[in-house]
């Protein structure tokens, strides 16, 4: 037993052993001392239900079982949270161990012995379920858990068939906590696993959310009565395995076996996190991650999970001419038509046929207007950003120029980050968790250059505009330094950068340092310059060359054709220019148009999505397109027909065929494909011959003031402005009255 | 037996003129379930056509099922469903799923009476799992469906130590654990 105890905690002991080592060298001693790149450990075997497994040193017990496929119950522990071992859910039994163990809180030991599965296993579990049970209320018929609940379903397995429960004084009751528009809470149902504690601790980095007391008087709140404010705080939601925390705008709206699951891709932000829409009829009712460790891992932003809502209002269903200063309802036939007697009474020709493409525009529907408005003679294929009207600075010759190539589980293998110009918690909040694990865990250093953010994480600030990075490319400055002796340095750039008059020359001179430092930073392994793009459809746009010839950025527009663009500036439409607007929800973009076309939002159609990494996926259509609206490439492939130059594809199988001739990246689904370091360095090369462009030293300012409301989707939507309300403005309120009444008295 | 064979023949007839009359069936819908490194290689000999898949030996079921021919112009989906985030259980998660997407416009409505979905599409309810992908692709291709396989995504959990949670880091305390 003895010997066994001493092995239990090897793990440890051997890591502060190494610490202890490398510590006499000053270079190694700041060496991540877990991470996924860490030196392969040693493997051990051991026996679970008899059958023999072999894990990684240093693994939990729990692990192990489910490596030898014996599912282990449990409420606290989580694969991608901190161990925290105080549900004893997962007792298991281990040789020659007096007691069962909890098999998270126990290392793995080689040639142990464990059974998950014997009667002794089963009392001690029920006897764990027993305490659970005893003070947690039995309204399971009203929990919006129900269906999905860890609880129910294991004590349906592990609880006992009758109660010992005759309290007179009964159950625990808690009171309540108001987190905000998106987190319901009913505390009386916690089992204080402390899932969501750690969670809000470690990878959101809200630090507030805590416990107090002790024992059963334990509770799990904010301390003082404020709301949880982090982008991700939807996810505690998922984390909590009982019904204490659920979703306040789903709440009571759905069951889970009433819905319909399809797995696709958001396109909130430029992430593409994996998302499975759960559908119940017409209606998306929900939103939840789907777990994929090459992008999103298991969480998603509170705007990916809860601006469906906004998918219900506002939306154009049935085609709409303007008529006078109002719009008119008509038919398809009719709206196309007035399209081509529109774009003939303009006197539309050549390059002064544009094209905009918004946010949300998908890659089939890029590629066919793109094919459609050069076939009209135009090459003037405008983006929906600022600048987006003349060719983007970093080109899009070189697919690296554009893109996050470092890829986003990269990230956590960067030692030093430099941030330039960009809010990664609001531009790429998943991604932002991702640094914030990093940073955590390793000793990473990140040093920021733009305006000040509350990043999750801390940062060392270099400065607000192009002379602070000309400081730092010059070696000035102690991050400088930090950042010249990292193993894998990272520069993210922000997509902000290429829409500020300061571009060029902030790109050449990352550039030009990139390739000063190229043996780090560009090497077959590893690429250290990425670029952080924030709309979904930007990467694919760059990809497929949506980008306008320097002849027809000067060319004023007679007709415009608005795809999904809602971020227009309307003083830069032409008074007299033919407008149309393709999209799926009446804003900006649908205001200004003459006649308007209804497409489908992303979650009604099944199109590609290339993300910031240069990933393309493929979505899934989860419930079909309101009124009349219709699949957007379809929209293009029949105004191709009425224009008189129709396109050559009929169904999108030979679309993907032409996106295929276009970039075959486009339609290999679920991989990166890294740029080459030649390539990379051509590229570079490119960018860095304007490195002696003029800055005017105007300050980089981040491009979303709030996160909550940043697309049509989550404008529309009521939830994304109660958190705008709530987290934005600061404006407590309306969603509960907790606040109103006297302090919570705490027992 | 003889009925077999005959339905054999007619299927590989009916193969081969699919894929003479559509390559692009067989380089994206048919996409044989290639791991990502393979497809590197594909990339790689610059060949933009795919190359063609040597003839198996499939038996077509569809020819006697009486299934409707509508369903051999649908594509099907094969994937692996991922874990539902709200649950831990892993269980059911290493099963591999065939099933339609969902139709435009004439796929669902709400029954204007009582407000409840209504469907013209009768596999719009329709999913069947399968042990491992290929029983899926091998399901599909005796019934004559084109398919479309997503890659199931790796899961690369690192080993955990409740030890952590008091390893010393050298530097600044970068984190104050309040649980
Ligand atoms: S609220 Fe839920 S996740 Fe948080 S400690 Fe209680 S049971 Fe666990
Ligand atoms: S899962 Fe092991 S103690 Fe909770």
């Amino acid at each position: 037993m003895l010997r066994l105890v001493s092995t239990v905690s090897r793990p440890t002991s051997t890591g502060l052993l190494g610490k202890v080592v490398a510590s006499s060298h000053t270079q190694n001693c700041t060496r991540r001392p877990f991470s996924s790149t860490s030196p392969k450990q040693a493997d051990i075997t051991l026996t679970v239900d008899g059958k023999e497994v072999t894990v990684p040193q240093g693994s939990a017990l729990i692990q192990a079982c489910e490596a030898a496929g014996s599912t282990i119950p449990r409420f606290c522990y989580h694969d991608r949270l901190a161990i925290a071992g105080n549900c004893r859910m997962c007792l298991v039994e281990v040789e020659r161990s007096p007691k069962p163990v909890a098999s998270c809180a126990m290392p793995a030991m080689p040639g142990s012995k464990v059974w998950t599965n014997t009667p002794l296993v089963h009392e001690a579990r029920e006897g764990v379920m027993e305490f659970l049970l005893a003070n947690h209320p039995l309204d399971c018929p009203i929990c919006d858990q129900g269906g999905e609940c860890d609880l129910q379903d294991q004590s349906m397995r592990y609880g006992s068939d009758r109660t010992r429960f005759h309290e007179i004084t009964g159950k625990r009751a808690v009171e309540n906590k108001d987190l905000g528009p998106l987190v319901k809470t009913s505390m009386n149902r916690c089992i204080q696993c402390t899932r969501c504690v750690r969670f809000a601790n470690e990878v959101a980095g809200v630090e507030e959310l805590g416990t107090t007391g002790r024992g059963n008087d334990m509770q799990i709140g904010m301390y003082v009565e404020k709301t949880m404010n982090s982008e991700l705080s939807g996810n505690i939601v998922d984390l909590c395995p009982v019904g204490a925390l659920t979703s306040k705008p789903y709440a009571y709206h759905a069951r889970p076996w009433e819905l319909k699951n399809t797995e696709s891709v958001d396109v909130l932000d430029a992430v593409g996190s994996n998302i499975r829409v759960d559908s119940r009829g017409v209606q998306v009712m929900r939103i939840q991650p789907r777990t994929n460790d090459d992008v999103n891992e298991e969480w998603i932003s509170d705007k990916t999970r809860y601006a469906y809502d906004g998918l219900k209002f506002q939306r154009l269903t049935t085609p709409l001419i303007k008529q006078g200063d109002r719009f008119v309802a008509a038919s398809w036939e009719d709206a196309l038509n007035a399209i081509a007697t529109g774009l003939a009474a303009s006197g539309a020709k050549d390059n002064e046929i544009q094209a905009i493409a918004g946010h949300l525009a998908d890659t089939e529907s890029l590629v066919a207007l793109k094919d459609l408005v050069n076939k009209l003679g135009s090459d003037n294929l405008a983006l929906d950003q600022v600048n987006g009207t003349s060719s983007p600075v970093h080109g899009i010759d070189i697919r690296s120029n554009y893109l996050f190539n470092s890829t986003i589980p990269g990230v956590e293998q960067a030692d030093a980050i430099l941030l330039v110009g960009t809010n990664p918690r609001h531009e790429a909040a998943v991604l932002n968790s991702r640094i914030r694990k990093s940073w955590l865990h390793t000793s990473l250093e990140v040093g920021l250059i733009g305006e000040r953010v509350d990043t999750a994480y801390g940062y060392e600030y270099l400065g607000a505009d192009a002379k602070a990075l000309t400081d730092f490319v010059s070696g000035k400055g102690e991050f400088a330094k930090k950042f010249a002796a990292a193993k894998r340095p990272l520069i993210i750039v922000g997509s902000s950068l290429a829409e500020h008059p300061d571009g060029q020359g902030v790109y050449g001179q990352l550039a030009k340092f990139v390739e000063a430092n190229k043996s780090k930073l560009v090497t077959p392994e590893w690429n250290g310059f990425s670029v952080l793009q924030r709309a979904a459809s930007r990467s694919a746009a760059y990809d497929i060359g949506f980008t306008p010839s320097k002849k027809a950025s000067e060319t004023k527009p007679k007709f415009i054709y608005l795809l999904n663009a809602d971020e227009v500036d309307p003083k830069s439409i032409p008074e007299n220019a033919f407008v149309v607007y393709q999209g799926h929800h009446g804003d900006i973009g649908a205001q200004l148009a003459d006649v308007c076309l209804p497409g489908a939002a992303y979650t009604e159609k099944s199109v590609t999505w290339v993300n910031t990494e240069g990933r393309a996926q493929l979505g899934r259509t989860a419930v079909p397109p309101p009124g009349a609206a219709r699949d957007d490439w379809k929209v293009i492939r029949a105004l191709s027909e009425i224009v008189g130059s129709p396109l050559p594809y009929d169904d999108v199988l030979t679309l993907r065929d032409r996106m295929w001739d276009i970039s075959p990246s486009l339609v290999r689904y679920d991989i990166t494909e890294s740029t080459s370091t030649d390539v990379a360095l051509v590229g570079l090369k490119t960018l860095s011959a304007k490195a002696n462009a003029k800055v005017s030293g105007e300050k980089f300012l981040k491009p979303i003031t709030n996160f909550y409301q940043t697309d049509v989707i989550s404008r529309a939507s009521v939830t994304m402005a109660d958190c705008t309300k709530a987290f934005v403005k600061n404006e407590k309120e309306e969603f509960s009255n907790l606040g109103k009444g006297p302090q919570a008295a705490f027992a | 037996m003889s009925l077999l064979r005959a339905c054999k023949q007619a299927s590989s007839l009916t193969r081969q003129n699919i894929a003479t009359s559509s390559i692009y069936a067989a380089r994206f819908v048919a996409t044989d379930a290639a791991p990502p490194a393979e497809v590197k290689t594909e990339s790689t000999s610059s060949e933009i056509v795919a190359p063609a898949q040597p003839p198996r030996d499939v038996m077509v079921a569809d020819v006697i099922s009486g299934a409707p021919s509508e369903l051999r112009h649908r594509a099907v989906r094969i994937y692996q469903p991922t874990r539902n985030t709200m649950q831990s259980g892993p269980g059911k998660g290493e099963r591999w799923r065939i099933d339609w997407d969902t139709l435009q416009g004439g796929g669902r409505w709400e029954n204007p009476l009582m407000g409840w979905a209504s469907s013209a599409d009768y596999m719009q309810g329709t999913k069947i799992t399968f042990k491992s992908k290929e029983d899926a692709i091998h399901f599909a291709e005796k019934q004559g469906w084109d398919y479309f396989v997503q890659q199931s995504t790796v899961k690369r959990i690192p080993p955990k130590n409740y030890a952590e949670n008091y390893v010393y880091k050298p530097n600044q305390l970068r984190i104050h654990r309040t649980k």
